[in-house]
């Protein structure tokens, strides 16, 4: 025990601790009728213990004591990995695409909403990733393309009858617009401005659709939207109607996400994908160099608004039914956080932050109450072990004011 | 006309709410460019923390204006504390990373602080004691309430401390060091990573000033009441300049009159419209705020 | 510095360990117990369910218990909760084991409730007892539908609820367009008033409540001065109160969608010195509404779902309710008589088919701890409502619009 650990590491922990109570008692002992110190002690105490735990824990791994559990798992990995580097890139991709094509033959009702809206987060996530990942600008407001696609399908088919497919790309051109719209006066701010415009657009559409009765029905929503129509589901087979309808969603929404995944994939290595990156690292000199940033800029807004307008539209066939609630700020926080905690500009960066953010708060539905306080927690400490991300984007060269940090 | 200054009363009242939130994020961004999403937290935290205080004191006999001093100042020595820690766990681990993986760490404590208040606090509101601050002064149709005085009477207060700290003392000229350049301001012998923390904790105490008044103002808090202010505040610190103290009052009062006018003359639904188009109006025209200096090329 | 380091690291620990101690600590913190009954209550579940899954009776509940509206959404689940101890202890239903409520959050949120509901599908459950939000019973309730489920709100009063068509859709509440009749009757002939200023707060529910209000004021020949909406999470209504003190009206009408919100309006209106009569519905009605706005309730008129807190179902519940969960809320007895209403039709039916559930369902008359209900075709289960004080800190009945007459 002797050696476990400094001095240094351990008052640094019980400070930590002592601090930590001192947080936690006000909030639960302090009583109009007096001062209770058992409950908070009582909270505290488990915290300790558990503190404690992982903290030793802690210290036996920096002085490699537990090497013997870590060191088969590394050569393990290493092995994995090994493994995964032999098998053809293609092979990979083949086998979760078939994975996820034979999903809904064994999965749950439950489990396929979970992936269905799994899904329509990657759609989402990539279509942001096109903003913040490549082009570099950060938008706070991504949801209300979202928004735009969703309630473009819900009118068109509510009011016109117009089909889902039909309504797909009209949804997605409309969000383009949007797109251009609120990229247009943003286009000279940079950074943190951006970010606060971008936010205020996202409220303003929310706000206008909260309140447009005429057109929206407020906050009411639009019910009776039709579900994507496929004439060969109509063939007779309806015998088991609701899960081939949850089945066929799912389908729907993984063939919109295999394009928006090309899609991105294509964008990323063309020359407007050069571009974008050209306008992250560094607008002026891209400038320089004969990029018309004015352009490039509007047009990653419209790109990436392309693929929320698809997301959008799909998911109000999905709920047959659209009301503003669904476009809140948190949703577009939600969204560019499976983008930074996947890893800024990769493609399986963002299906797993996804993955993550969606099929996280479905797991810890166990937890009830402290469903969300995990959440957040497990967000922190996530961006804490990982910075850049589950699977980072690999990057060519670096930034001279990367390497002068440090 | 009495209806105007009535508005234009209700008016300084909100922005005056929005100045004290508005400052603690100008501040940290001013010092470590980092947008803290947690702040309205801290605005939150501050006001269940003042209940429970005046509350407490209330029941040991304590004169009412004794126990709202004695409150407030420990209320908001509680949120600096609360704030240095999390900028402990959350943020300092994080200060050589992309500023993007630092926003989303503070978005996940701003989840985390919310629920945390959740559940030790409750789910329902928590009536405030209004007793102490009823009644006001009228004039003619014009009402000015006590609570209106006490709240413009408190931000003046603190804003004008606030000014005294960063301009006149040594820890205010080291803070306004570390802001412009971290590396230097080491050389010369600042503890850069303490100055950081009392940044947060001094931002942290106004937050928990605006979270004292507004739940004696409005009569109760929410474990969730951060969100809207926090936003509100965020806005009102681009504004005016984000990093600029001056900026961030400024930015406060212009946000909470427009709310209030738009809602008072032309739609109380669209309020919120009007605030975001001028705030982007005027980015439009000056793309770093009304009091902003150029800021370099950063990336997100 | 390495000082603060380690400070740090400690901090960082003690993070995660809180995250793994909040999960399994069972000791609630000062006010979570009312809220968080649900590990316990259902703890019976895991170790019931795979003996005998078939013998065991859940009851699923989906109401936001999280987020703005967490506090009836609790109230929702509680109630539930109370009526299936209730049915416990009068020895449970034959051919089930045992009954447990399986409580799901909506979070209000139209994504999230559909999430919720294939789960409750998924767990098998028979009955769904929820939403709250209009916005998220419709959409949950669509895909319950499907999976013919029999779903039963306490809440929702928006009038599209039952008016789909939805064969297993009940609901044990009132209907906004009779809850607006009671308040323009009151209006015009108890107050015997023609002027009226209404906000609301742009909900499905309390704009719906608002619209048919002004639609009924015009053609009852009440003046509506103004009709104003405030946002959700707002605090500030000075802006609006101006308005409302210039217009001068006799009656100011607040429909918002909770009752904290409520308060707030009202202490504002009377600071501001506005002397309008005030009335609100029934998502003001909850305890806290006093709590919070203490004297400057006092005197508030509300529109409520009449409840005889003197019948025995109602002392059955109070007696079941209070001790755990405390004073119940606006939807606590709807919540309860709508678990109860199920549970004794599936008594009835002798088994939980959800064909003859229905007709069991619309067979059952009987006197609920709410209300007397008596299920009608479409799922409704009529209004009752009536005009009720805030009077000492306690809501007191005050007028019957059906006979016109104070109580």
């Amino acid at each position: 025990m002797t050696t476990l650990g400094s001095r240094r590491h351990w008052t640094g922990f019980a400070i930590g601790l002592v601090w930590f109570f001192f947080i936690l008692w006000p909030l639960m002992g302090i009583k109009p009728g007096g001062l209770e110190f058992i409950p908070a002690l009582l909270v505290w105490a488990r915290i300790a213990a558990a503190a404690l735990f992982i903290f030793v824990l802690w210290l036996l791994r920096q002085q490699g004591a537990l090497g013997f559990l870590e060191r088969p798992a590394a050569r393990l990995g290493a092995a994995v990995s090994g493994a995964a580097r032999v098998v053809p890139r293609t092979a990979w991709i083949a086998a979760v695409l078939a994975a996820s094509m034979t999903l809904p033959l064994f999965a749950e009702r439950y489990a396929l909403d979970v992936a269905i809206n799994v899904l329509v987060y990657v759609c989402l996530g990539l279509g942001l990733n096109v903003v913040v990942g490549m082009a570099g600008l950060l938008d706070l407001g991504y949801i209300a393309f979202y928004g735009v696609g969703a309630y473009t399908y819900a009118l068109l088919s509510v009011h016109f009858g117009l089909s889902f497919w039909l309504c797909l790309p009209l949804a997605a051109g409309l969000a383009a617009v949007a797109g251009c719209i609120i990229g247009y006066p943003t286009l000279r701010m940079r950074g943190d401005y951006l970010a606060i415009v971008t936010l205020g657009f996202g409220e303003i559409v929310r706000i206008v659709l909260n309140n447009w009765m005429s057109l929206t029905n407020g906050p009411n929503g639009i019910l009776g939207i039709k579900p994507p129509t496929l004439p060969w589901l109509q063939d007779g087979l309806w015998g088991v109607l609701e899960l081939r309808a949850l089945g066929g969603l799912y389908y729907v929404i993984l063939g919109l996400a295999a394009f928006t995944v090309l899609a991105v994939y294509r964008l990323n290595h063309s020359r407007i994908g050069r571009a974008f990156e050209a306008v992250r690292e560094d607008e002026t000199a891209a400038q320089l160099m004969g990029v018309n940033t004015f352009a490039i800029k509007l047009l990653a807004y419209a790109m990436g608004a392309i693929f929320g307008g698809l997301a959008g539209a799909f998911f109000a066939a999905r709920m047959r039914f659209v009301s503003p609630e669904s476009f809140t700020f948190m949703e577009s926080a939600m969204v560019l956080a499976m983008v930074v905690l996947g890893g800024m500009g990769s493609i399986p960066g963002v299906i797993l932050g996804a993955l993550a953010l969606i099929a996280l708060p479905e797991v810890f539905r166990g937890f009830e109450l402290y469903r969300m306080l995990v959440f957040g927690g497990v967000m922190a400490v996530m961006m804490i072990i990982n910075p850049r991300g589950l699977w980072p984007a690999k990057r060519v060269g670096q930034r001279s004011e990367e390497r002068g940090h440090g | 006309m009495e209806y105007f200054i009535q508005q234009l009363i209700n008016g300084i009242t909100l922005g005056g709410v929005y100045a004290l939130v508005a400052l603690g994020y100008t501040m940290v961004y001013g010092i470590i460019q980092l947008i803290n999403f947690a702040h309205g937290e801290f605005f939150a935290a501050g006001g269940y923390m003042g209940v429970i205080l005046i509350s407490w004191l209330a029941a040991q006999g304590v004169p009412p204006t004794i126990c709202l001093v004695l409150s407030l100042g420990l209320t908001m020595g509680y949120c600096a504390l609360l704030a240095t820690a999390v900028e402990q766990v959350a943020y300092r681990p994080l200060r050589q990373s992309s500023r993007l993986s630092v926003l989303l760490s503070a978005l996940g404590m701003s989840i985390f602080l919310q629920n945390g208040l959740m559940l030790t606090q409750g789910v329902y509101d928590r009536a405030y004691p209004t007793e102490i601050t009823r009644g006001g002064l009228h004039f003619g149709m014009v009402t000015f309430s006590y609570m209106q005085i006490l709240i413009v009477a408190v931000t003046a207060i603190l804003l004008v401390g606030l000014n005294a700290l960063v301009f006149r003392t040594r820890i205010g000229k080291a803070m306004r060091a570390t802001a412009q350049d971290k590396t230097m301001s080491a050389l010369v012998g600042i503890n850069s990573g303490r100055i950081i923390s009392l940044t947060f904790a001094v931002g942290a105490g106004l937050a928990a000033a605006a979270g004292i008044m507004v739940g004696l103002y409005y009569g109760s808090v929410r474990y969730d009441m951060g969100f809207v202010p926090g936003i509100k505040a965020f806005a009102a610190a681009v504004l005016g300049g984000i990093g600029n103290i001056t900026g961030a009052m400024l930015g406060g009062f212009i946000i909470g009159m427009v709310e209030i006018m738009a809602a008072g003359y032309i739609s109380s639904e669209y309020k919120d419209v009007f605030a975001f188009i001028i705030l982007i109006a005027v980015l439009y025209f000056m793309p770093t705020g009304i009091m902003g200096e150029n800021v370099d090329d950063t990336r997100v | 510095m390495r000082q603060m380091k380690s400070t740090l690291l400690a901090l960082a620990l003690l993070c995660s360990a809180l995250l793994f101690a909040a999960g399994c600590s069972d000791n609630k913190p000062k006010e979570a117990p009312k809220a968080a009954e649900a590990p316990k209550t259902e703890a019976p579940a895991p170790a019931a369910a795979p003996a005998a899954a078939a013998d065991v009776l859940k009851v699923g509940t989906l109401s936001p218990l999280t987020g703005p509206y967490a506090a009836d959404g609790n109230d929702i689940a509680n109630g539930a909760r109370a009526a299936v101890e209730v049915i416990k202890d009068q020895g449970g239903i034959p051919g089930f084991k045992d009954i447990v409520v399986q409580a799901e959050d909506s979070n209000c949120d139209p994504r999230q409730a559909v999430a919720a509901a294939n789960k409750l599908i998924n767990e098998k459950v028979p009955v769904v007892v929820g939403a709250y939000c209009s916005s998220a019973t419709i959409p949950a309730s669509e895909v319950l539908a499907e999976a013919k489920i029999v779903m039963i709100t306490p809440a929702s009063t928006n009038e599209k609820v039952t008016e789909r068509g939805l064969k297993y859709m009940f609901r044990t509440c009132g209907r906004d367009d009779d809850q607006s009749k009671a308040a323009i009757s009151f209006i015009k002939n108890q107050l015997k008033v023609d002027t009226v200023f209404i906000v609301d707060d742009k909900t499905t529910y309390s704009q719906g409540l608002a619209d048919n209000l002004e639609k009924l004021a015009g053609a009852q020949g009440v003046k509506v001065l103004g009709h104003e909406h405030v946002n959700q999470g707002d605090k500030d209504f000075s802006a609006v109160l101006t308005q409302v003190k210039a217009a001068n009206p006799a009656v100011f009408y607040v429909s918002l969608q909770n009752s904290a919100s409520g308060a707030l309006m009202f202490i504002q209106a009377k600071r501001m010195g506005i002397t309008a009569k005030l009335l609100a519905q029934d998502a003001v009605y909850h305890p806290q509404l006093m709590e919070i706005a203490k004297a400057d309730a006092e005197g508030a008129f509300l529109t409520f779902g009449y409840t005889d807190k003197e019948t025995p179902a109602y002392k059955a519940f109070y007696a079941k309710y209070q001790p755990k969960y405390g004073e119940p809320g606006a939807y606590s007895t709807y919540a309860y008589d709508s678990a109860m209403a199920y549970l004794m039709a599936v008594k009835a039916a002798g088994s939980t088919d959800p064909d003859k559930v229905r007709a069991a369902l619309l067979s059952l008359e009987f006197q609920g701890a709410s209300k007397k209900i008596d299920y009608l075709e479409n799922g409704d289960s009529g209004s009752n409502y009536i005009i009720q004080m805030v009077k000492d800190g306690k809501f007191t009945n005050y007028w019957n619009p059906e006979t016109g007459t104070l109580y």
